[in-house]
């Protein structure tokens, strides 16, 4: 029971991370971004080949991981995003960062394979730990160390206050000289790093796999509906609640019906509270 | 009383009372001007009267029966047709396209009789067509009748606008700022197409800042200062007001 | 008249196509455009004219493609009637797709329908004693003349041809209107009275019976169907046809259909790419031209026509025609 706990505790880790990513990234652009999980695939899939392939010590792939998430951010921002919030289209977003969440997805199978690869031991630990296994809980610290952070981020820092005040009104913010862009690429090169970072602690989890990314991209989504767009608790709880449900459900009935399960979930929260647990009610303009 | 009313109607947006007790009639045949500085509710009551806010007190009645349930679509099939400050035209579409989407309500075809084109669906939208056509050259839209809309100029824009209105036959027609953008000679158009649909029975409420317009053409005019009524009455009335004056004309 | 003899010409070109193909494998090439098509022209009316961007067809054609490949196999039933069966089926699913994702904003829309495609492929696999897992199922073929692959050609190109017929009817009438402004303006389709989430549900069942029909056809195409066969690239496949062929038309995304089936025949290199080329198309077609390829023909032709005279813009009202327009009662 104790590891059905924990598992599901590790694989909402990664939820809460995708969806912190979502949140991040919508704060300052209005955007939710098709390419959100594969972020954190890039994460693994690379942090498996500095390790593996490339034969590089933890930290340099680590970091590696980390440069290449962010790397992917900018790019998502500048491909994606920044032209196409320039025209009113509001489809048009979800259309460009499918293209691009397609295109990283193919090159990726492409070159690293469409097997799921093992990814090397972060800490040195045997495997007869069972539900101390580093597996879970480097997903889970790197959660909790994010959620604190970025609340820390959001409060205490200049750029996290530019972040606050372009969400809430960006008209107004650019009237007080703040350069949203700037301001929006900065948000997606922080996603992109927070993702390389929880793709390659999760690494040993979820596997280096590249179709990783479209599954996190839905369950980080269904994290957030649940939990309320643009809610940091939102997102924790969405998460943690999913990964344990679809970890329940897996010791209960099997591993067959995950996903059936996991909409389940999203439908009953919509169809109860349509702006999920913790978020706020839009506000309709004419 | 065949009327589109609004009895002591109040609305607020958190803490701000955008109307407050507000209450005006609309007759059919009628010209019903609505003025006031910016912010002063003249908006809220078009969005009120059309359905995209719920009232929070009072109630809207049309021909004596409360329809504050009814939605937009359900309103605008009761007879209401509005337009918006800012156009909103169908921009990949043809001018007589725009106009003919106004003329849904009549032609209330299911999606099986107009998928296997079944004969009286596509008479009944030959003879809505032709109607819409009228309508774009009545409002003298003639010579861009094929025209994208997006390539419009603004005030083409307005008067597509109206046309479209007018396609769904509405019993009341509700425009805000209609006279927005357009120069002197086009609002004495607008004047001449807004005198035209009132002579045809149609009551029409005029959200506008041409006060010069207003007065002009309507019979009945009320005024709003935030969210209250300061002066109803007729245009004489109304403009020699000394609230109305000072809040708002400025003499 | 002249369009009539030209659709005639091109529809005895079509038929023959089994006479003039020069090897079996350009039928079976056709058949699949033709079998491809039977869906996107349904979907074309719910992403092209409605704007709701499902990227989770290939759900609705998975399941048509079931229940066809058991019906018509363990069941025995007449390939027709299971045919149809798988109509019906695409439809009821798409009904129950819909009606809680239809009133979601766009991106949870396409989520939604992301994930139905999902759970398909993960029932499909889980319910192995009906769908035989990932072993799959044998799919019968059709009884003649439809047992040959020219003859499956001729129902598929006669199923297609009439899908086409169905969506012509409904693009080029009141209701294409309607659902290109649900598409571009929500607040003046329901200021029309136009009923927003019902043409959208409706439009979106009709959807789900052309995919559950393509499935059908599909499964029979192929003889064998596993789970594998239906994976969400293919979704994605239908959806990059339709936007690339541009929104609001129907000859624009005919034609995406059959350049982007064939292309990856001819150019064998693209077939490796396969994913990433039509997510760099996509990307292209976003960027710089967002309305779709099919769009490009239609700016060049405004171009000429404005280069020829110079456009008024004078607005010169005709009170006695408006007021006679407005005397006019209901549909004459």
């Amino acid at each position: 029971m104790l590891s059905v706990i924990v598992s599901g505790l590790a694989v909402g880790a990664v939820y809460v991370i995708t969806a912190l990513i979502y949140n991040l990234m919508y704060s300052t652009s209005k955007v939710l971004s098709v390419t959100t999980g594969h972020i954190c695939m890039l994460g693994g899939v690379f942090g498996a080949w500095f390790t593996t392939v490339l034969g590089w010590p933890v930290l340099p792939a680590l970091l590696g991981a980390v440069a290449i998430g962010t790397l992917f951010g900018v790019v998502t921002e500048l491909v994606a995003v920044r032209r196409v919030l320039a025209r009113s289209d509001e489809h048009l977003w979800l259309l460009s960062t499918l293209a691009l969440a397609t295109m990283t997805q193919q090159a990726v199978g492409l070159w690293w394979g469409t097997e799921p690869r093992r990814f090397p031991r972060v800490i040195p630990q045997d495997f007869s730990h069972g539900a101390a296994d580093q597996k879970f809980w480097l997903p889970i610290g790197v959660m909790v160390v994010a959620a604190l952070g970025l609340e820390l981020f959001y409060r205490r820092t200049m750029w996290g206050k530019l972040f606050q005040a372009t969400s809430e009104d960006a008209f107004a913010a650019r009237a007080r000289g703040i350069s949203t862009d700037r301001v929006r690429m900065m948000s997606y090169a922080i996603s992109g790093a927070l993702g390389g970072l929880g793709g390659f602690a999760a690494g040993q989890l979820t596997f280096a796999y590249f179709a990783l990314g479209l599954t996190l991209t839905l369950n980080g989504f269904i994290a957030i509906a649940v939990g309320g767009l643009g809610s940091s608790v939102g997102a924790l709880v969405g998460g943690l609640a999913l990964g344990l449900l679809s970890a329940f459900a897996t010791y209960l009935f099997g591993g067959e019906f995950q996903q059936t399960i996991a909409v389940g979930l999203l439908m009953l929260v919509l169809l109860i509270r349509p702006e999920g647990l913790f978020g706020a009610r839009g506000v309709r303009a004419v | 009383m065949t009327a589109l009313q609004a009895q002591a109607v109040s609305k607020h947006f958190g803490g701000i009372r955008a109307l407050d007790q507000v209450s005006l009639t609309l007759r059919p045949g009628e010209v019903h001007g609505l003025i006031g500085p910016n912010g002063s509710g003249k908006t809220t009551m078009l969005n009120l009267l059309s359905g995209y806010y719920t009232k929070d007190e009072g109630v809207i009645l049309l021909n004596s029966a409360p329809i504050d349930a009814a939605s937009v679509r359900h309103r605008a099939r009761l007879g209401i047709a509005r337009t918006f400050q800012k156009p909103r035209l169908l921009e990949t579409l043809s001018v007589l396209d725009n106009a003919m989407v106004g003329a849904w309500r009549d032609a209330s075809s299911s999606f099986l009789s107009a998928a296997l084109a079944l004969p009286f669906v596509t008479r009944r939208e030959a003879a809505l067509r032709e109607r819409a056509r009228e309508l774009v050259l009545g409002v003298g839209l003639g010579h861009a009748m094929h025209r994208r809309a997006s390539l419009l100029e603004h005030a083409e824009q307005r008067f597509l606008e109206i046309a479209r209105a007018l396609a769904a036959r509405p019993r009341f027609l509700l425009l805000d700022e209609p006279a927005g953008g357009l120069t002197v000679a086009e609002i004495g158009h607008l004047e001449a197409v807004v005198r035209t649909v009132r002579d045809a029975g149609i009551g029409v409420l005029l959200v506008e800042h041409h006060t010069d317009f207003v007065f002009r053409v309507c019979s009945v005019v009320t005024t709003l200062d935030r969210g209250r009524i300061i002066a109803q009455g007729t245009p004489d009335v109304v403009r020699n007001d000394a609230e109305v004056n000072r809040v708002y004309l400025g003499a | 008249m002249r369009r009539l003899a030209a659709g005639l010409a091109i529809a005895v070109a079509l038929a023959a196509l089994p006479s003039w193909a020069t090897n079996q494998y350009q039928v079976h090439l056709a058949t699949l455009i033709g079998v491809y098509w039977v869906l996107i022209a349904g979907l074309n009316l719910v992403v092209g004219y409605s704007g709701q961007l499902s990227i989770g067809h290939v759900g609705l054609l998975a399941i048509g493609a079931y229940v066809y490949a058991v019906l018509a196999g363990t069941w025995d039933w007449p390939p027709l009637l299971a045919l149809a069966a798988s109509g019906a089926a695409g439809g009821l699913c798409g009904l129950l797709l819909g009606l809680p994702s239809l009133r979601l904003p766009g991106f949870y829309f396409a989520m939604a329908t992301l994930a139905f495609s999902l759970i398909v492929a993960e029932l499909s696999l889980a319910m192995g004693s009906v769908t035989g897992g990932g072993t799959g199922l044998a799919v019968p073929g059709f009884p003649a003349p439809f047992d040959t692959p020219g003859g499956l050609y001729w129902l598929v190109l006669g199923i297609a041809g009439i899908v086409t017929l169905l969506t012509w009817n409904v693009a080029s009438r009141m209701w294409g209107l309607a659902l290109i402004a649900i598409r571009d303006s929500p607040v003046a389709a329901s200021a029309a009275g136009i009923s927003i989430f019902r043409a959208k549900l409706t439009v979106f069942v009709f959807s789900g019976v052309t995919a559950g029909l393509a499935g059908a056809l599909f499964a029979a195409l192929q003889s064998y169907i596993t789970p594998d066969t239906f994976a969400f690239d293919i979704g994605l496949f239908f959806f990059v046809c339709i936007i690339i062929g541009g929104r609001g038309s129907i000859l624009g995304p005919f034609l995406g259909t059959v350049v982007l089936t064939a292309l990856p025949e001819v150019v064998a290199p693209l077939a490796k790419l396969g994913n990433f080329f039509y997510g760099a198309l996509l990307l292209v077609v976003v960027l710089v031209i967002p309305e779709g390829i099919g769009h490009l023909v239609e700016i060049a032709a405004a171009r000429i026509a404005r280069r020829r005279r110079h456009e008024s813009h004078v607005v010169q009202p005709d009170l006695p025609r408006l007021a006679a327009a407005l005397a006019r009662g209901p549909a004459a």
